[in-house]
Parts: C-alpha cells; sequence; structure tokens
C-alpha cells in the first residue's frame, strides 16, 4: 500500500451536502485543501485474520475472547469461514490540519472535514485491494463497522485492543466509544472459500436511517 | 539501584525481550488482560522473568506495560495490588538467580490519547501514572516504554520525577519516516525527555533492528545520555501472527548498530529470551562506542525542533499590550482568535511564537495554559512563555509539549531563585533580561555584569550556556539616544564572551519617531551583524522578516540562497495588497462569492465614508439574511453559507478593529455559551454555529469540546448568558448533553438550544431542550427569539 493516499474529490464533494457543481471559487479552495491533505497525511492501516465460529449468541473469533453480538454481524459473515479486523486512519495529522483550518477559515475548515472522511473511504479501498491480491481464492464481503444496525458500538474498544491499534496504528478509543484520531475506522470483512451472494448494502440496515441529512434530501451516503 | 553505576561498569546493559510474546506462546488469549496474570498466574510471569535473567538480561520489565487505572478499570482488580504482585514476582525471580540483576517498573502508554487529539487531560495523565509509580516503588528502575505522543511521555516522566528517586529510562516509538503517529520527531523527543531529566532515552517497538537503524542512528546524533534500543522481531505477519525476523539475525543486526554508539539493548515484540542470548553473544567483546557531542542549542515544538544556530524570527504579536482587540479576545477567551494570530505570524516567516496573555482581571495562569493548549493543537511552531509570574511559568511549562523558552529572568535575587529552578526543572530555555533591583544599567559594563551574574547563577543550577539567551534590552531612541549603541555593544559583548545565545525586542526602539519601520529594520540589521540571535519583532511586517532572510543571504546561513530564493524568487506580491479602490466589486458580490481579502479591503475603505453600524445594519446583516434563506431553500448548500459567514467574519474584524482602535466596542446583541458536550471531540458543526452567532452580533464564549457539564454551569453563570448551546455528534455522548441541561437547569435560568447529527426535535424535548436547531442558520433564528433582536 502505498504511504500516501489519493483522495475521492467527487466523493468529498458529496459529503460537504452539494447538489450540484461547487463555483470556480469553491473548487480552487476544496483543491487546496485536497492537496494539502494528500500531501501530509500518513495513511496507516493494521488488520489481522481470524478464523471464526459461530457461538450461541454471535460469532466468536477463534484465538481470541472476543464474540461479535448482533444479528447483523451474524448475517454479514454467514457462510464465511474467516474474517478479516481492520482499523485503518487518516493519522492525527488530519485532525491537526482540520484544527488550523478552522481557525484560519471555517469554511476550508469544514471542506477539509469532509475531504478526510473521502480519505478514509479511500484508505480503506486502497487496503481492501491490498487484501484481495494478498488472499486470492478467498470471496470477501463488504466492509462491515461497529455502529451499523445492531452490530454495537461498545465492540470498539475490544477491537482497538485485539489489533493493537494503538501501537500499531496510533488509533485509541475514548471512553465515550469514539475513535482518535477523529478520521479513523474500524471494520469486518467476511471471507468465504465459496462465492458470497451479494449482500444488499444500504439505508435498511443503518441505525441512522431516520435521522440522515442524505436522506433527508432524498439522496443516500452511497453505502 | 545505582544506574549510571552500571552504565560505567558495563561495556552494553542488556534488557529484556518480550513478555506479550511469551505470554501468547504459553496460551494467553488476544484480547485477554495480560496484567491480570501477575494474579491469576503469578508462576507463569516468574518463570518468563526468571527466564531472561537466566538469559542474561541486566534488566528485567515487571508485567506492568497496562497495569493503569484506565485498561484495569472494568477487571475488578486495583492499580496497586497488580503492581505490587508484579514487582513481588520480580523479586522472587531474582532471588532465585545469582546473578546481579534488576526489575523495572514497566509504564507503558495509557490507551487513550491525550487533548487535544484525544480527551485525556494532561493532569489526568499524570495521576494514571502516578499511581502506578508509587504502586512500583519497590522496583529497581523506572522504564517508560512505547510512547507516540511526547506530551504523554512527559505526563509520565513527570510523574516519576515527582513521586519517586528512582532512575527512568524513557523510549518512543517511531517509524520510518522518522515521526512516531502523532509526529513526534526524534530532536524533540531527546531535548525535551533529557531535559526533564531522563536517565536514557531510545527507540522501542513498532519496526525490526532493520527498519529503526536509521532512527537509532538520528538519536545517537542528538543526545548525549546513553542509547536505549529494544526493536521488535522484524514485522508481523497479519495472517499469521509471525514475526520475521529469526534470534540469530537480530543479533547481528543489533551488532551493526554499535558504531551509532547505542549503549543499552534488548527487544520488543517477537522477541524471547533466545534473542536475548544471541544478542549478548554477539556483543561479546565489543566497546561502546557512544562519545560526548556538543550538541547545538534548540528548542522544540513535538513536531518541529528549531536549531538556534543562526538567526531566528520570534513573532511578538500574541501580547495585549497597547492592543484592544487582543484584550476583547481575553476578556472573551477567544481562543480562536489567538490561534488565528498565532497562524498568521507562521505564514510571515516566524519561527518561534512569544505568548504573553497578561492583563488586569485576567486569571492569567488558567489563560496561559489554555492559550498553550489550543495553540499546540494547531501549530508545531515552539513557544516562548511570557510571564513574570512563577506560577503561571509552572503551570505553562508543565502542559507544554516540547522544550520551550521562558521569557523571563532577571538579575534581580527574588527573580533569579523564583524562575531559574522551573527552567531546570522542565529542561527550558530562558530570556535573562539584563537588568535588576537597581533598574537598567546605563553603562555597557553595567549590564554586561548582570548578564554574568544570571550565568554565574543558571550554571549552580545546571543550565546549559547554550539554553540562556541574554537580553541587553532595547530601549527607546527618541528618549536617550545614545542609548541604541549601548545595547548593540553589549549584545556583541554577551554573546562573545559568555557563550549565551542573545535575543532583543527591536519594535521599541523607534517609539514616538516618524518612519518607524525604517528605524526598526536598521537596528534590526545592525544588531543582527553584532550577533542577535533572536529578535522578537512583527514578522507580519514584511520588511522586517525580508531583512532576516537578506542577512541570513549575506551571513552565508542560507546556503545557495535556497530560503531567500523560494520567500522572493517567485513573484513579488508577499506584500499586503494595497487596500484597493472599490471598483465594480461590491461588498455584497464579494460576500456572495467568497473572497475574502476584497470584502475586508473594501470594508476598510467603506469606513472612510460610512459609519460602522450602518455598514452591519445595511449591507452586512441583509446579505447574511439574504444567504441564509438561499441555504434554507436549498439553493445553496452548507460550504456557501459558511464561506460568506467566514467572508462577513473577516468584515466584521476590520470593523472591530476600527471601533477598538477609536476607543468603541461593538453592540452585542447578546451573550451565548457553546461547547460540544462531554465526551464529544467532533466540534466542527458546533464552530460552524459560532461562527454565524457572531456574524450577527452576538458575543460567543466558546468552551471547546469534550467539557464538564459544571464547567458550562460555571460559564453560564460567569456570563449571566439567556442562551446555551450544546452540541454532540454520537449517539454514545447524547448522555453528556442530558447530564449537561440537567445541571444548568438546577443552577442557572436560561434557555438550551441543542443541536448536532444524530438529535431528533422529540429527543431534544425529552432531555429537556428549549430549543432544537437542525442547522447553524437556525440557530441564529434561535438566538434571535432568545434575544428578541
Amino acid at each position: 500500500m502505498s504511504e500516501r493516499v489519493k483522495i475521492d474529490v467527487n466523493e468529498a464533494i458529496r459529503y460537504m451536502g452539494y447538489r450540484d457543481k461547487p463555483s470556480d471559487v469553491e473548487m480552487t479552495l476544496i483543491k487546496d485543501c485536497c492537496e494539502l491533505l494528500e500531501s501530509e497525511i500518513t495513511p496507516r492501516y493494521v488488520y489481522r485474520v481470524f478464523d471464526i465460529e459461530p457461538t450461541a449468541d454471535g460469532v466468536r473469533l477463534v484465538g481470541s475472547s472476543l464474540v461479535f453480538k448482533g444479528k447483523d454481524i451474524v448475517d454479514h459473515l454467514e457462510g464465511c469461514e474467516k474474517c478479516v479486523l481492520l482499523c485503518v486512519t487518516a493519522s492525527a495529522r488530519a485532525d491537526e490540519i482540520i484544527r488550523l483550518k478552522e481557525t484560519q477559515d471555517m469554511a476550508q475548515g469544514y471542506m477539509t472535514d469532509c475531504l478526510a472522511s473521502a480519505a478514509v473511504e479511500s484508505i480503506c479501498n486502497d487496503l481492501e485491494a491490498e487484501l484481495a491480491k494478498k488472499l486470492s481464492g478467498w470471496y470477501f464481503t463488504w466492509r462491515f463497522s461497529p455502529g451499523y444496525g445492531d452490530f454495537p458500538l461498545d465492540i470498539q474498544p475490544d477491537i482497538i485492543e485485539m489489533l493493537n491499534a494503538g501501537k500499531r496504528a496510533g488509533v485509541s478509543c475514548t471512553e465515550s466509544l469514539l475513535l482518535v484520531p477523529r478520521k479513523s475506522v474500524t471494520a469486518v470483512i467476511g471471507l468465504s472459500s465459496k462465492p458470497i451472494e451479494n449482500q444488499r448494502r444500504g439505508c435498511a440496515i443503518c441505525s441512522m436511517s431516520d435521522k440522515c441529512e442524505f436522506r433527508k434530501k432524498g439522496t443516500h451516503c452511497g453505502f | 539501584m545505582d544506574f549510571k553505576k552500571l552504565l560505567n561498569e558495563k561495556e552494553f546493559v542488556f534488557l529484556d525481550g518480550a513478555m506479550g510474546t511469551m505470554l501468547q506462546a504459553a496460551g494467553l488469549e488476544a484480547g485477554e488482560n495480560p496484567e491480570l496474570l501477575n494474579l491469576t498466574n503469578p508462576e507463569l510471569i516468574e518463570d518468563i522473568n526468571f527466564k531472561y535473567i537466566e538469559a542474561g538480561s541486566d534488566i528485567f520489565y515487571c508485567n506492568t506495560f497496562g497495569a493503569n487505572r484506565a485498561k484495569l478499570e472494568n477487571t475488578g482488580y486495583g492499580v496497586s495490588e497488580v503492581i505490587n504482585a508484579a514487582v513481588d514476582i520480580a523479586h522472587k525471580a531474582i532471588a532465585r538467580s545469582s546473578k546481579r540483576v534488576y526489575c523495572a517498573l514497566d509504564v507503558g502508554p495509557i490507551g487513550q490519547l491525550l487533548e487535544p487529539n484525544g480527551t485525556l487531560s494532561f493532569d489526568e495523565a499524570y495521576d494514571i501514572f502516578k499511581e502506578m509509580i508509587i504502586a512500583g516503588k519497590n522496583a529497581d528502575i523506572i522504564v517508560i516504554e512505547t510512547m507516540t505522543d511526547l506530551l504523554e511521555a512527559k505526563a509520565a516522566l513527570l510523574a516519576a520525577k515527582e513521586n519517586s528517586d528512582l532512575p527512568v529510562i524513557v523510549t518512543m516509538t517511531f517509524e520510518e519516516n522518522l515521526r512516531t503517529f502523532t509526529g513526534c520527531c526524534i530532536e524533540s523527543m531527546a531535548m525535551t525527555l533529557g531535559g526533564l531529566g531522563a536517565d536514557a532515552v531510545g527507540i522501542n517497538c513498532s519496526l525490526g533492528p532493520k527498519e529503526l537503524k536509521p532512527a537509532v542512528e538520528k538519536l545517537c546524533g542528538c543526545t548525549n545520555l546513553p542509547v536505549v534500543i529494544k526493536p521488535n522481531a522484524g514485522l508481523p505477519d497479519p495472517i499469521t501472527n509471525e514475526y520475521n525476523v529469526d534470534p540469530d539475525e537480530f543479533a547481528q543486526l543489533l551488532r551493526e548498530m554499535i558504531p551509532l554508539g547505542i549503549k543499552v539493548v534488548g527487544g520488543c515484540c517477537g522477541t524471547s529470551p533466545e534473542y536475548i542470548k544471541e544478542v549478548i553473544k554477539a556483543f561479546e567483546g565489543e566497546d561502546c562506542k557512544a562519545v560526548e557531542k556538543k550538541l547545538p542549542p534548540m528548542v522544540c515544538s513535538a513536531n518541529t525542533a528549531v536549531t538556534i544556530d543562526q538567526p531566528r524570527i520570534i513573532g511578538e504579536r500574541i501580547n495585549p499590550t497597547g492592543k484592544k482587540r487582543f484584550k476583547q479576545a481575553l476578556n472573551e477567551h477567544d481562543l480562536d482568535y489567538i490561534c488565528a494570530q498565532a497562524a498568521e505570524q507562521i505564514s510571515a516567516g516566524a519561527e518561534i511564537l512569544d505568548v504573553n496573555v497578561g492583563l488586569p482581571g485576567i486569571d492569567e495562569k488558567e489563560m496561559m495554559v489554555s492559550a498553550i493548549k489550543a495553540l499546540q493543537g494547531v501549530c508545531s511552531t515552539p513557544l516562548q512563555i511570557d510571564s513574570s509570574i512563577p506560577e503561571v511559568l509552572d503551570a505553562a511549562l508543565r502542559v507544554y509539549n516540547g522544550k520551550p523558552i521562558v521569557n523571563s529572568v532577571n538579575g534581580e535575587e527574588k527573580s533569579l531563585n523564583a524562575i531559574l529552578p522551573l527552567v531546570k526543572k522542565y529542561g527550558a530555555a530562558v530570556v535573562g533580561l539584563c537588568l535588576d533591583e537597581k533598574g537598567i544599567p546605563k553603562t555597557v559594563e553595567g549590564r554586561v555584569e548582570i548578564a554574568e551574574k544570571i550565568c554565574k547563577r543558571a550554571d549552580e543550577y545546571g543550565i546549559p550556556r547554550s539554553d540562556i539567551c541574554i537580553d541587553c534590552l532595547t530601549l527607546t531612541c527618541s528618549a536617550e539616544q545614545e542609548a541604541a549603541m549601548q545595547t548593540i555593544e553589549a549584545l556583541r559583548i554577551c554573546k562573545q564572551k559568555l557563550g549565551v545565545r542573545t535575543v532583543l525586542g527591536v519594535s521599541n526602539i523607534s517609539f514616538g519617531l516618524p518612519a518607524r519601520e525604517i528605524v526598526n529594520r536598521t537596528f534590526l540589521t545592525m544588531a543582527l551583524t553584532n550577533g542577535l540571535d533572536l529578535p522578537i519583532m512583527n514578522p507580519n511586517i514584511e520588511s522586517m522578516t525580508s531583512a532576516v532572510r537578506a542577512y541570513r543571504l549575506l551571513a552565508n546561513i542560507d546556503k545557495n540562497a535556497t530560503e531567500f530564493i523560494e520567500s522572493y524568487g517567485t513573484e513579488p506580491s508577499s506584500t499586503p495588497k494595497p487596500a484597493q479602490a472599490t471598483g465594480e466589486v461590491t461588498l455584497e458580490y464579494a460576500m456572495e462569492h467568497g473572497l475574502k481579502g476584497e470584502a475586508a479591503s473594501i470594508t476598510s475603505n467603506l469606513l472612510e465614508s460610512r459609519d460602522a453600524m450602518e455598514i452591519v445594519n445595511e449591507i452586512l446583516i441583509p446579505q447574511l439574511d439574504r444567504t441564509g434563506v438561499l441555504f434554507e431553500q436549498g439553493k445553496i448548500f452548507l460550504p456557501q453559507l459558511i464561506l460568506t459567514a467566514g467572508v462577513a467574519q473577516s468584515c466584521f474584524e476590520v470593523i472591530k478593529q476600527h471601533l477598538a482602535k477609536n476607543g468603541q466596542a461593538g453592540e452585542s446583541r447578546g451573550t451565548i455559551v457553546l461547547c460540544t458536550v462531554k465526551g464529544d471531540i467532533h466540534d466542527i458543526g458546533k464552530n460552524i454555529v459560532k461562527v454565524l452567532l457572531e456574524n450577527y452580533g452576538y458575543t460567543v464564549i466558546d468552551l471547546g469540546k469534550d467539557v464538564d457539564p459544571m464547567r458550562v454551569v460555571e460559564a453560564a453563570k460567569q456570563y449571566d448568558v439567556k442562551l446555551v448551546g450544546l452540541s454532540a455528534l454520537m449517539t454514545t455522548t447524547l448522555k453528556g448533553m442530558e447530564e449537561t441541561i440537567k445541571l444548568l437547569r438546577q443552577h442557572h435560568e436560561c434557555k438550551i438550544m441543542v443541536g448536532g447529527a444524530v438529535l431528533t426535535p422529540e429527543y431534544a424535548e425529552k432531555i429537556g431542550a428549549d430549543y432544537y436547531s437542525k442547522d447553524a442558520k437556525q440557530s441564529c433564528d434561535i438566538a434571535r427569539e432568545v434575544f428578541g433582536r
């Protein structure tokens, strides 16, 4: 995986809430912020592959004390023999740049914040592409994160601990279960030796669907 | 234990290898708490300790790495029982052997990030470490390891130094780019921890010995302390979780680092007693190559080290003296304003920033600590802490992340006795003013004499000369014309004779004269030629900054004119544009199109012919209203709304300064306390709301993010506000919001508005808020309703 991330600007522009094209002045600002982020942040990731086995109330990661609970994660991993547990981050530098931009110019702060969110998506995609190479022969589910559906957010500290993400990627979890650096995610990808039915992603399983800003405007987040 | 003696007696000191790897090999499952084994399976731990003793470790680590309050919280065990058990086990293992070995209290990271990245405060971190240090008093030495945040390492080291007499080793974890995850660089680590009194510094974990070599080389070049290295056994395979360097290769790779000057060696993740045995074998007959080096004078933040081997610009603008707008910012606790001042100076060329927030009626200690925390969250320029009050300096030095300059001590006994111990304790540099009980000496000799006195006293405390910056004091030329040359002459002598750095505030020289800039610039150039290292000046004045750059070019410091060409080679207009005639661009147009600079200059032109409040009420507010309506109609989007608000903000800034200059204060429509609630660190929404509310003329007291409910209550009472705004972005932090509302209701009569991604009007009502604000625009409407205007 490369030391740098390429941000999908159009994706970021969608996060910003635009429903048509930004003006030239705005586009210049967005591009400047994007270049700054791309040149400054150092994407980091850590992952581990576990065998999985069903338990009475969830899915257990073999060789660990961790059990994933909730109907949605169980559905997600159905038919899988293994899973990849991963954590990626756009690094503490991303938070720092957002803070700096906010004090200088709020609009650019907001743009940078959205760009950094898009950066995390890109890092995840890059990592997934790398995993596809390393784990050829395996079929992947999509990425499922704590907080989706009924997969509880309070698993977050255990995932961080399990991956040793503090030591290996500089990511930790606050008492209120937020990841820091802020632009970080954890996720679970199921691995199966047989083709996986294309599971539906979308608003139906999202815990935010009733208060989602995108849905209010008649669009969706792309999930 | 006598660590120095051990270092003297032994060519190399050997540490142990991994504990975690050994525990996993013995069946510990990933995710299990390894420290609890001290109580549940002490034999296993003793066995591992003993194996390292047998392998030949001189110092081995007790099983206490994560035995802190935060990590043990839900285990049912306390810090002291877990640590006591670990240290007892270690002593048992030692007793089983005839070798002279020592056990170290192992102190790892807390596992939560400190402010500004996370929510843990410096004081909380200190307390957590203090508890560990006290519990581990029976260990022989303290090891603080695997740190990635310099400030966390500092909290741990201070806790060790203030609560124990044991020697302390500190090692941090670097990546191949020679920085830690939080961006800390090796020079900053060596300098900061060395200054705070670490007995050895080093690098552990993250990478194998091969990948760590450049980091080790760099560290050996920038410290005279013993260098510790404890690499991983290569890199782990994410699928098998196995490390890829075997004991023999590991030992050979470590041996290759002997010429760099390493002194203390061991292994981290993936290593075992086998690795240590091989290392000891490979080191047999080798000599330690560490040599005493002359280190350049330097100050630093965690991420940036600034060598004072050439003139460096200290920005003077963070200082309320003579600045009404700055005073207003302090009174309103407006940290954003201070940060913006910092950003402006840095982009103009400041390399160090002076921070002075002293103002009558202000809690200077609290303000200084807040300002330093805010500044180090947004900029990595080293700071100069400017106060004469020891308590303020002490508090600031604690939370400062790096090695700062203390401004200042002077020749008075009282000052020397109060300030120098602080400078020594925190490993700072210090400005020494050439004045004493009798004032500023008239003569050159008199000033040099005071400088000598300060140096002598600093020597007694063990403060190196390279950390002393003598200020020979600039006097106003219009009052004492002969004084200018005396200052310059004193500076020249001090620099030559005392081996110190020199510092000088240059702007005072021209007070009361016309064409001040010319006088200042010429004086600056004269001082530079005579050995001035640290001009304290306004870097935003281009002719001053360019004089320093030109000096560095002419003095053959800026090799190949690289910096000079970079600054001036491409385009001529780094100077601020002269206020342009408005032409066709109207203020409305500039606001609509996000033209910040233009809008500010149009505003300042308009102020020549129109009343300030007229501009606000007839142009700015109506345009903001129009934008708000377009936003509500979905015709423009959030970035555009914020852009317009940002442009308006720059216009208001011009107006505020104009009013302040004429001794008027802008009329406030009302004061609002705003914050992101306890537990939440996502504050961008709150910050957007703040900008919009300020646009509409409300005074916003911004308490920041992760704010304790009681602080909100205190601020609401202190400013007697009618409206409080609370923001929360996560479902997990809504609790914090509810709690804050409850507490506010008990203590202060006011309206409360809430907002944030996960909130709904129903939930807002349920937790007792008066208003639900769906976006920044609506929060302005709410404010209008509450204040009636």
